[in-house]
C-alpha cells in the first residue's frame, strides 16, 4: 500500500502558495490537514493515496531531485538556480500563468555612468586594479549570477550571500551591486536601485514539476493530467 | 596516467636542463583563486571549508600553486624550478577527468626574458623526446602583439582596454566586436535624460560614496563616456583589422614579414624582428612550427609567448604540452611588484 502513495510538495507561504492552492479547488480536490493550516501535511480528500507536505519552494526543488516528492510546485527561477545534478532529474510538467518575476542586475541609481553590463563589466576592473577590491554582488541565487556575468564579459567580482532585503546591501556597505527577483521593478526603485538596461538573467514563472523517477508512475501521470487542464 | 618509467624520464629531461625539484601544497587557500580569476573559476574547483571558516581548495593546477610558493617564501632571485603532481579540476565534460597528472617547469623571476622563452621550449621539447608519436604541430603567438595592435588602433581608450581584456574569451571577444562595429553601448536617449542628472549631482559633495564610488567618479566616467567620438564606420574598419590580424597563420619562420606586411597594409605604426620569436625553424624534429595569431587565448594569465604541442599518437591528435609567459599572474596573487615568470605544463594523461 505505501508504495502506492504519492507526495507531492506544495510551497508553505506566500503567494505562490495561494496561486497553487487555488487550482486545486478548481479541481474540486480539497485539500485538508488534521491540525489546521499551520499543519504541515496534508492530504487531498478525493485522492485517498496523495500525501501533501507543504515545504519552502526551494526545498521543494531539492526533494525533487532526490525523489523524496513524486510531484511540486515551485518557481522556474528555483529549479534553474539548483545544482546541475538536482536539474537533471526534473521534468518541468506544466509552466502557469502565474508567479510571474524576473531576475535582473541592479545597481545604485546614482551610477548614471552605468547603463548597460558592458559598463559594469568596466567598473568591476576598475575595482579590481585602481581599488584592489572585487566589485561585490549581493544575490540570493549565486549560481545564475555567477553564469550571467561570466557569460556577459563580467569576471571579475565576488558574490556575497544574502538571505533577504538584498535590495539593501549596496547602501549599508555588505556589497556595491545586487540580483534579485523582481515583478514590478517597484521595491528596486523605492531603494534607489536601478535594473540595468540589459540585465534580464531569466524570466521566471510557477511550475509543476515531477520527479524524473516518478514520471511513469500511473498515479502520478494522472495527477499531472488533471491539474494541467486549468 | 602513462607508465611510471615515462614521467621518471620526463622528470629527468627537466633535470638534465638545469631546473630544481620542488614540492608543492596540495592543498591551497580558495580565495587566492578567486582573487585571480574571479568568482566564475569557483566553478572549477573543489573547495572545502577548514574549522577556522577558512575556504581551502584542491591545486587546480600546479602554476598557481608555485607561483603562491615564490610569493609566500618571499623569493626575490631567479629560479629554475620544475615539480609534478595531480591538479584536480571539475569539468563539464563527462569525459574529461578530475585528476590531471602534470609535470611543470618554470623560469621565475628572471629578467633575461627573451632566453627564458626560448629555455622553457626547448626543456619541452626534450621532454617530447621521451614519447612516442609519428607527427606534431608547434604552435607559437604572442598576447603582447595583439595588444601592441590595440594600443595603435583609432578607438577609444575603454574600448582598447575592453578588447584586452577580453582577448582570451573567444566567443565574448567576437560579441564585443560585433558591438564596437554598432556602437551600441551608448544609448543617446538615455545620456540626455543622464545629463540633467549629471549636472545636478555637480553640485553635490564630489567626495560623498555610492556603494563603493565617489560622485567624482561616476560623473568622470560618465563625462569620458559620452564624449567618445567616434561613429560606426570607424568600428567597423577597426574591427575588420582585428578579424584580419587573428586569422594570420603562418609557418614561423615568415611570421615576421606577414605580420609586417599586415601592419604596413593597414598604416599600423609596428614593425616584428624575426628575432622576436623563440624559434626560426619551420620543423624541430617531428614537429612543424607555425605561428597563429589568434592563439594564447585559452588562459586569462599570459601576458607574452604562449605555444603549445599537440602530436599524433595511436592515429589520434593530442594536446601534450602548454606553455606561456605570465609575468603579471604573482603580482595579480598578491605581490607589489611585477615578477616575470614563463613556464609550462606536460599532460600525462594525453
Amino acid at each position: 500500500m505505501k508504495k502506492n502513495i504519492i507526495n507531492i510538495g506544495i510551497p508553505s507561504k506566500g503567494r505562490l502558495r495561494k496561486d497553487i492552492l487555488k487550482i486545486f479547488k478548481k479541481n474540486k480536490l480539497n485539500l485538508v490537514s488534521e491540525r489546521g493550516e499551520r499543519d504541515l501535511l496534508g492530504s487531498i480528500k478525493q485522492l485517498k493515496n496523495i500525501k501533501v507536505l507543504y515545504l519552502h519552494a526551494r526545498e521543494i526543488v531539492e526533494r525533487l531531485g532526490d525523489g523524496s516528492l513524486d510531484l511540486g510546485f515551485s518557481g522556474y527561477d528555483l529549479l534553474k538556480e539548483s545544482e546541475v545534478n538536482i536539474q537533471n532529474k526534473i521534468n518541468v510538467s506544466k509552466r502557469y500563468d502565474f508567479g510571474k518575476a524576473t531576475l535582473v542586475i541592479a545597481i545604485p541609481d546614482p551610477w548614471i555612468d552605468v547603463q548597460t553590463v558592458a559598463d559594469l563589466e568596466e567598473i568591476a576592473f576598475e575595482f579590481k586594479d585602481k581599488k584592489k577590491k572585487r566589485l561585490r554582488v549581493a544575490t540570493k541565487y549565486p549560481n545564475l549570477t555567477r553564469e550571467f556575468l561570466f557569460a556577459k564579459g563580467v569576471t571579475q567580482f565576488r558574490l556575497v550571500s544574502s538571505l533577504g532585503a538584498t535590495e539593501a546591501y549596496p547602501f549599508t556597505g555588505s556589497s556595491e551591486i545586487i540580483t534579485d527577483i523582481t515583478s514590478t521593478g517597484e521595491t528596486l526603485k523605492a531603494n534607489n536601485l536601478r535594473i540595468l538596461k540589459d540585465g534580464k538573467i531569466l524570466e521566471s514563472l510557477a511550475c509543476m514539476m515531477t520527479s524524473k523517477s516518478s514520471v511513469k508512475k500511473r498515479e502520478v501521470k494522472k495527477l499531472i493530467k488533471l491539474l494541467s487542464e486549468n | 596516467m602513462k607508465s611510471k618509467n615515462l614521467s621518471e624520464n620526463i622528470l629527468r629531461s627537466v633535470k638534465s636542463k638545469g631546473f630544481k625539484y620542488i614540492d608543492l601544497p596540495s592543498v591551497i587557500e580558495a580565495n587566492h583563486i578567486v582573487q585571480r580569476s574571479g568568482e566564475n573559476f569557483r566553478k572549477f574547483i573543489f573547495s572545502f571549508i577548514d574549522q577556522n571558516g577558512s575556504e581551502l581548495c584542491l591545486r587546480p593546477d600546479l602554476t598557481i600553486a608555485s607561483c603562491l610558493r615564490y610569493l609566500e617564501n618571499n623569493l626575490k632571485r631567479k629560479e629554475k624550478i620544475y615539480y609534478s603532481g595531480q591538479a584536480y579540476r571539475k569539468s563539464q565534460n563527462k569525459k574529461d577527468s578530475i585528476i590531471r597528472d602534470q609535470v611543470g617547469f618554470e623560469i621565475i623571476g628572471s629578467k633575461d626574458e627573451k632566453n627564458d622563452d626560448k629555455e622553457i621550449i626547448n626543456t619541452s621539447l626534450k621532454s617530447l623526446q621521451n614519447i612516442k608519436y609519428s607527427s606534431g604541430i608547434l604552435t607559437i603567438g604572442n598576447v603582447e602583439i595583439f595588444n601592441l595592435l590595440i594600443s595603435k588602433l583609432d578607438i577609444p581608450n575603454r574600448w582598447r582596454l575592453r578588447l584586452s581584456r577580453h582577448f582570451w574569451r573567444e566567443k565574448y571577444f567576437n560579441d564585443l566586436l560585433k558591438r564596437l562595429e554598432t556602437n551600441s553601448d551608448v544609448d543617446p536617449t538615455i545620456v540626455e535624460i543622464d545629463k540633467k542628472r549629471y549636472f545636478k549631482m555637480l553640485k553635490e559633495d564630489l567626495s560623498k560614496v555610492i556603494a563603493g564610488r565617489s560622485i567624482n567618479e561616476i560623473l568622470k566616467r560618465f563625462d569620458n563616456k559620452i564624449r567618445d567620438p567616434r561613429g560606426t564606420r570607424k568600428g567597423e574598419n577597426v574591427s575588420k583589422i582585428i578579424k584580419e590580424f587573428l586569422k594570420i597563420k603562418c609557418p614561423i619562420n615568415k611570421a615576421a614579414s606577414k605580420l609586417n606586411k599586415f601592419f604596413k597594409k593597414n598604416k599600423i605604426n609596428l614593425i616584428v624582428d624575426q628575432k622576436y620569436f623563440p624559434i626560426s625553424e619551420n620543423k624541430i624534429s617531428k614537429l612543424n612550427v607555425v605561428f597563429s595569431a589568434s592563439f594564447g587565448r585559452q588562459l586569462e594569465y599570459y601576458t607574452g609567448m604562449v605555444f603549445k604541442i599537440d602530436i599524433k599518437s595511436k592515429s589520434k591528435n593530442r594536446n601534450i604540452i602548454n606553455g606561456g609567459r605570465y609575468d603579471k599572474l604573482i603580482s595579480d596573487l598578491g605581490s607589489k611588484n611585477q615578477v616575470a615568470a614563463v613556464g609550462a605544463a606536460l599532460n600525462l594523461n594525453y
